[in-house]
């Protein structure tokens, strides 16, 4: 079966610090990946690059085969115009860091944005999946609320179902739990489990190693830019090959 | 001698046609002045150089005039080029490209305070730049710039009494023709004030009220 995404020989530099360095990666349909590793490994640059918020310097990124970001003339790479970036994009969900939910929309309106501008549903049909998706995160009650009225693990959940009503071919996650406090990290988790089970592509940085060995499908650890080890969470976590991924783990233990 | 309320009701039709003048005269410039004052914000924050350099200029000299100045340089100097607005339109272009420069200058500092990340959450489902500027990025900076947007407008109402200088017939030129003639000169700047406390209460009042309804959660 073909991968969903395929990511060959990705580099990217920022200024003269080289941030990825040749990264392949193919995720299939149903894949949880998790992407371990140090801050400053290029986790979230590699997940910015797919999602095209980051410009790459070489190599390429393929959805269902489609070259995003660029297409080639005479051999030559080109920016495609912001238009065709959005489409791309609304291809691909993502969730961030500090959630990025809109401030002046509801819960529900923050859900229904994509899809009333992107989709070009009409309203009531909009509001029908969004409020799906917000019952499908739990927040059904939270609809009419601003983000600022609820929790962060609340809010999260939010974002988590503003990226799954675009029907997303892959669903990128950035640290999505670590500026939430440590009692609301569980409720995000438990929603990302439950889309994992019902066979969700995910595509997950982690700090939460437990998590990503629970729920993931794959693990790649990553290290200065480039993929030093992959494999089955349970046996790349629980025996790794390389000496920087042991140090990797016995750190996060500490 | 008469008294005042008799030169009040004689005067009350002039007054009332000068009172009309400094209404509408403030109420064009500060709506043409909003729409202008976007595309100013628009422009300085996102323009090319191109674009964003003549209207920093702008900008920047409207800011660091006098008004007075302004509205005397619009009612003369387009002569130089074969223009002769009358007094009217030569202080309504002023005042509005003065409510303009300021709402850029403002839109650009609300623009430029909201994070990144809304941008990048924006585009992440799929948003164009434009979509993004129209529903999430605009929205949030007005909600940031009503206060001074209200604060721009008494300053436009204000300012409108300037317009006197050049001979438009607004409310602090009509009163001053009133106490002209009938040298209640007490009397009548008092009213005249008292009617610019009232405009601009008027608006700050209503200012507050679109904030609380309008207000960032």
């Amino acid at each position: 079966m073909e991968p969903i995404l395929t990511i060959r020989d990705l580099t990217k530099s920022f200024g003269t610090h080289k941030v990825l360095q040749g990264v392949d990666l193919d995720v299939h349909a149903g894949d949880v990946v998790s992407l371990i590793g140090a801050s400053g490994s290029g986790k979230t640059t590699l997940l910015r690059c797919v999602d095209l918020l980051e410009q790459f310097d070489a190599g390429e990124i393929r959805l269902d085969g489609e070259l995003m970001g660029y297409r080639l003339k005479d051999g030559r790479r080109l920016r495609l115009s912001g238009r065709e970036l959005a489409r791309q994009r609304s291809r691909m969900g993502m969730v961030f860091q500090s959630y990025n939910l809109f401030p002046h929309l509801t819960a529900l309106r923050n859900v229904m944005l994509g899809l009333t501008k992107v989709r070009r549903l009409p309203a009531s049909e909009a509001r029908g999946i969004a409020e799906y998706w917000l019952d499908r995160v739990g927040l059904a009650n939270r609809r009419d609320y601003y983000p600022s009225a609820i929790s962060g693990g609340q809010q999260q959940r939010v974002a988590i179902a503003r990226a799954l009503a675009m029907e997303p071919r892959l669903l990128l996650l950035d640290e999505v739990t670590s500026a939430l406090d440590p009692e609301l990290v569980q409720e995000v988790l438990l929603t990302i489990r439950s889309l994992a089970e019902a066979g969700t592509t995910m595509l997950i940085v982690t700090h939460e190693m437990r998590f990503a060995r629970q729920v993931s499908t794959r693990t790649v650890f990553m290290d200065h830019g480039a993929i030093v080890e992959e494999g089955d969470p349970a046996i790349i976590l629980g025996k790794p090959n390389s000496r920087r991924l042991r140090e990797f783990l016995s750190s996060m233990s500490n | 001698m008469q008294s005042f309320l008799d030169v009040l009701a004689l005067s009350s039709d002039q007054l009332l046609h000068g009172l009309t003048i400094t209404v509408a005269v403030s109420g064009v410039a500060v709506a043409a002045g909003i729409v202008l004052g976007a595309l100013f914000g628009l422009a300085l924050t996102y323009g090319s150089a191109v674009l964003a350099f003549p209207v920093r200029v702008i900008v920047d000299v409207v800011r660091g005039t006098p008004v007075l100045v302004l509205i005397l340089a619009c009612f003369y100097m387009p002569a130089g080029i074969g223009l002769s607005p009358g007094p009217l339109t030569a202080g309504a272009l002023a005042l509005t490209v003065f409510c303009a420069s300021h709402i850029g200058e403002t839109l650009r500092g609300a623009l430029l305070a909201i994070p990144l990340a809304q941008t990048d959450a924006a585009s992440a489902i799929g948003l164009t730049f434009a979509q993004t500027l129209g529903y999430v990025l605009v929205p949030q900076a007005i909600r940031q710039i009503a206060p001074n947007l209200v604060n721009t407008a008494v300053e436009i109402v204000k300012a409108s009494s300037l317009l006197s200088a050049i001979g438009v017939g607004e409310l602090l030129l009509t009163t001053q023709e009133i106490i002209g003639r009938s040298f209640k000169t007490m009397e009548f700047y008092a009213l005249a004030g008292g009617i610019y406390l009232a405009i601009n209460l008027l608006i700050a009042t209503g200012g507050s009220w679109l904030e609380r309804r309008y207000r960032l959660r």
